[in-house]
């Protein structure tokens, strides 16, 4: 029965199951039912739509450049979510981790004049910390962790506001590390070598990219990666065969306060402030990008790469639909409606995948 | 000690007991702490005014809880019902029972869509209400832009502020629905089999009861709980704006989980929740009373929805320690093979 009851998930072309079932897989999914294959022609022609209604869609300096870090923030909190999702959990406080881990770069900067690598490591450190209290609750007591981080999300807000009013004159700190800026402003073009210079990609894609690779070699080729993966797809399976599930519960937490670390300290970096409202915007999109990328709720199964496409395909929307000047209102409209498309697709994929494969 | 399932003898399980208490004792030492002010006429009614719409918000989420799943959407739609409302007042003339019914159905409606997406794509619940919350919350907009609507219905609004027996209309209109949802988990048929298709789907089945049927009744049933906040917010506040519902969210939850709803579903406590929105407002009134920061009361709340849910796992290992070799029914349960409609597959039962 549980094998019936799974099969949804199980199905999903992911790196997530070992390697012979995997080779299994393989057989039984065809290459039309890759979701991440379904996402990048889905790219292609978001692209290819807004660039011909909207020329300008193509202009480097003012859409191509901030859209890349928007989607390189927006990726690094899709993988900050996607770290829980592994186990089947949540994380509703990604933002507030965000917030808190933004908070204490600024002020290592601020007290200490800490120079910016040391700022972005204590804020990472920071939000991982709270990933551990959060997981080390969940694992300890047994309580689901949408209860828990809920709550942590609640104690939070009030904390963030507390600490920026305690140790700031007012929302924001009034200065930031050097070389925030040049994350800010500046583009790998800006950089020469000679006549060669980098491409119109700002400083911030790297820092996404190198998390991005971290999670999927962790998840694919660790061993950490693999014991939470199989932690999330069955925790009783995983105990009995000697995995200390409990400590991979707060490992997997901790990783995904890492990450919203890191994300809020993109963020700040892209915004140009460390301020107490960074992060509110964070929770929505955590979820589109991995559940679009097609992970599923129920653990035991990731996508890195289809999480990325995720935020890349949310942020092309976004910012097409802001180009041809579609109010708030609409924009929300059309990406929740794209996103129940998106979801219905997959699942009508998933129906007609499964009923060509080969029943077991 | 009753199986926990059990909700006809639930007035006088453990949780509920605790939250009367502390109710009470919250109750008595605000009262004392403002040398009887809380307690002046003025005073308490402004405070089951302002109870009413935080109890039925966390009963609409309850119900979706029940079947172990979630309703995101429900702050959004709470704001979608109350400008439609007033849209129907304002803009179209209505007469105000009118449109107040139109705004409740109109809740109902949406929540049949989201049971039925639910239903029909397979798609686990809090991935479709996350993608109707953001549908709802751009639609929330498009009623009125971000102006707001004003001077509707005197009458409406005389009534949202009118008392009946030393009591605010609109919480007595509260406690009518919470004594109705209380009926309807505990008599009647439909009720049962919703709590059964929450607590073990696949035992529902067997057992002959549809547990589409329950999923998409627990999303109406939450919807129009939604469309009843909606009209009690329009009518107490005199003006509403696209901006209603904003902050409803978090408290959907807070209040149901502190009063001892789980989130695997099969069980419900309308006292608890009721009692625990209660416990909410009563911090408010503190933070209004004492001028205290804002923020605190969010630090606390989280604080207490943490500490709430400790206790009650404690109180589950202790309970289940003491029953030895007692039947299934009252130890945590066995780690169900998370189905894809449920909304978060648990570990409790392997930690």
């Amino acid at each position: 029965m549980i094998d019936q009851t799974r099969s949804a998930p199980d199905v999903v072309a992911d790196p997530a199951p070992p390697p012979d079932e995997a080779a299994r897989r393989a057989t039984r999914i065809p290459l039309w039912a890759n979701p991440r294959i379904g996402l990048t022609i889905v790219l292609i022609l978001l692209v290819a739509f807004f660039s011909t209604v909207r020329p300008s869609f193509l202009n480097t300096q003012l859409t191509l450049v901030p859209m890349q870090a928007d989607i390189s923030v927006y990726a690094v909190v899709g993988l900050a979510q996607l770290a829980v999702l592994s186990m089947g959990h949540m994380n509703m406080a990604v933002g507030r981790m965000a917030a808190m881990g933004a908070f204490a770069s600024g002020l290592v900067y601020d007290r200490l004049g800490a120079p910016m690598w040391v700022d972005l490591v204590v804020g990472m450190l920071v939000g991982g910390l709270l990933g551990a209290l959060a997981g080390l609750v969940i694992a300890r007591t047994g309580v689901n962790s949408f209860v828990v981080t809920l709550a942590l999300d609640f104690a939070l807000v009030g904390l963030v506001s507390l600490l920026y009013s305690r140790f700031t004159d007012g929302v924001a700190f009034p200065k930031l590390a050097p070389g925030m800026s040049n994350l800010r402003y500046d583009t790998m073009s800006d950089y020469c070598m000679g006549n060669l210079c980098g491409p119109p990609v700002p400083l911030v894609v790297p820092f996404a990219v190198v998390a991005a690779i971290a999670v999927g070699v962790l998840f694919r080729w660790s061993r950490l990666g693999r014991e939470i993966l199989m932690t999330g797809a069955n925790a009783k399976a995983a105990e009995l065969s000697g995995i200390p599930t409990r400590r991979r519960v707060i490992q997997a937490h901790a990783l995904s306060g890492l990450l919203a670390g890191l994300a809020g300290f993109l963020l700040a970096a892209n915004s140009g402030a460390f301020s107490a409202s960074l992060g509110d915007q964070f929770l929505l999109p955590s979820f589109l990008a991995p559940v679009l990328g097609g992970t599923l709720l129920v653990g035991g199964a990731v996508s890195v790469l289809g999480t990325v496409l995720g935020a890349t395909i949310t942020q092309v929307i976004y910012k097409g639909l802001n180009l041809l000047q579609f109010g708030v209102d609409q924009l929300k409209l059309y990406i929740g409606l794209v996103l129940l498309a998106a979801l219905s697709l997959d699942r009508l994929r998933h129906v007609l995948a499964e009923r060509r494969g080969v029943q077991a | 000690m009753s199986a926990p399932r059990f909700i006809g003898g639930s007035v006088v399980r453990a949780p509920e007991f605790t939250l009367v208490c502390l109710a009470a004792a919250g109750f008595v030492g605000m009262t004392v702490a403002t040398h009887g002010n809380m307690v002046s006429g003025g005073t308490l009614e402004v405070f089951f005014r302002f109870l009413a719409v935080p109890i039925v918000i966390g009963l609409s989420q309850m119900v979706v809880l029940a079947i172990g799943q979630m309703n995101l959407s429900v702050g959004v739609l709470t704001g979608y019902c109350a400008m439609v409302t007033a849209w129907f007042m304002v803009a179209q003339g209505w007469a105000w029972p009118l449109a107040v019914l139109a705004g409740i159905l109109l809740g109902g409606l949406v929540g049949a869509v989201n049971g039925l997406l639910v239903v029909v794509t397979r798609i686990n619940a809090f991935i479709v209400t996350l993608a109707t919350m953001t549908i709802i919350d751009g639609l929330r907009y498009k009623v009125h832009g971000p102006d707001t609507f004003q001077n509707y219905s005197p009458q409406l609004q005389r009534i949202g502020r009118g008392n009946l027996l030393g009591l605010p209309n609109v919480f007595l209109v509260a406690v009518v629905v919470a004594v109705a949802i209380w009926f309807f988990f505990a008599r009647t048929v439909a009720g049962r089999h919703l709590l059964a298709s929450g607590g073990s789907p696949f035992s529902a089945r067997l057992s002959g009861v549809s547990n589409d049927r329950s999923i998409v009744l627990a999303h109406i049933i939450s919807g129009l709980l939604a469309g009843v906040a909606a009209v009690l917010t329009v009518a107490l506040s005199g003006n509403v704006n696209a901006s209603v519902g904003d902050d409803l969210l978090l408290p959907s939850f807070a209040a149901p989980i502190i009063g001892g709803v789980a989130l695997a579903g099969g069980v419900v406590s309308v006292l608890g929740t009721c009692l625990a929105a209660f416990l909410v407002r009563l911090v408010d009134v503190a933070q209004a009373q004492f001028g205290i920061n804002q923020r605190w009361v969010d630090l606390i709340v989280g604080a207490v929805v943490l500490g709430a849910v400790l206790i009650g796992a404690v109180r589950q290992k202790l309970a289940a320690r003491s029953a030895g070799a007692a039947p299934p029914g009252s130890s945590p349960p066995e780690p169900r093979p998370p189905t894809p409609d449920t909304s978060v597959p648990a570990l409790e039962g392997a930690a």
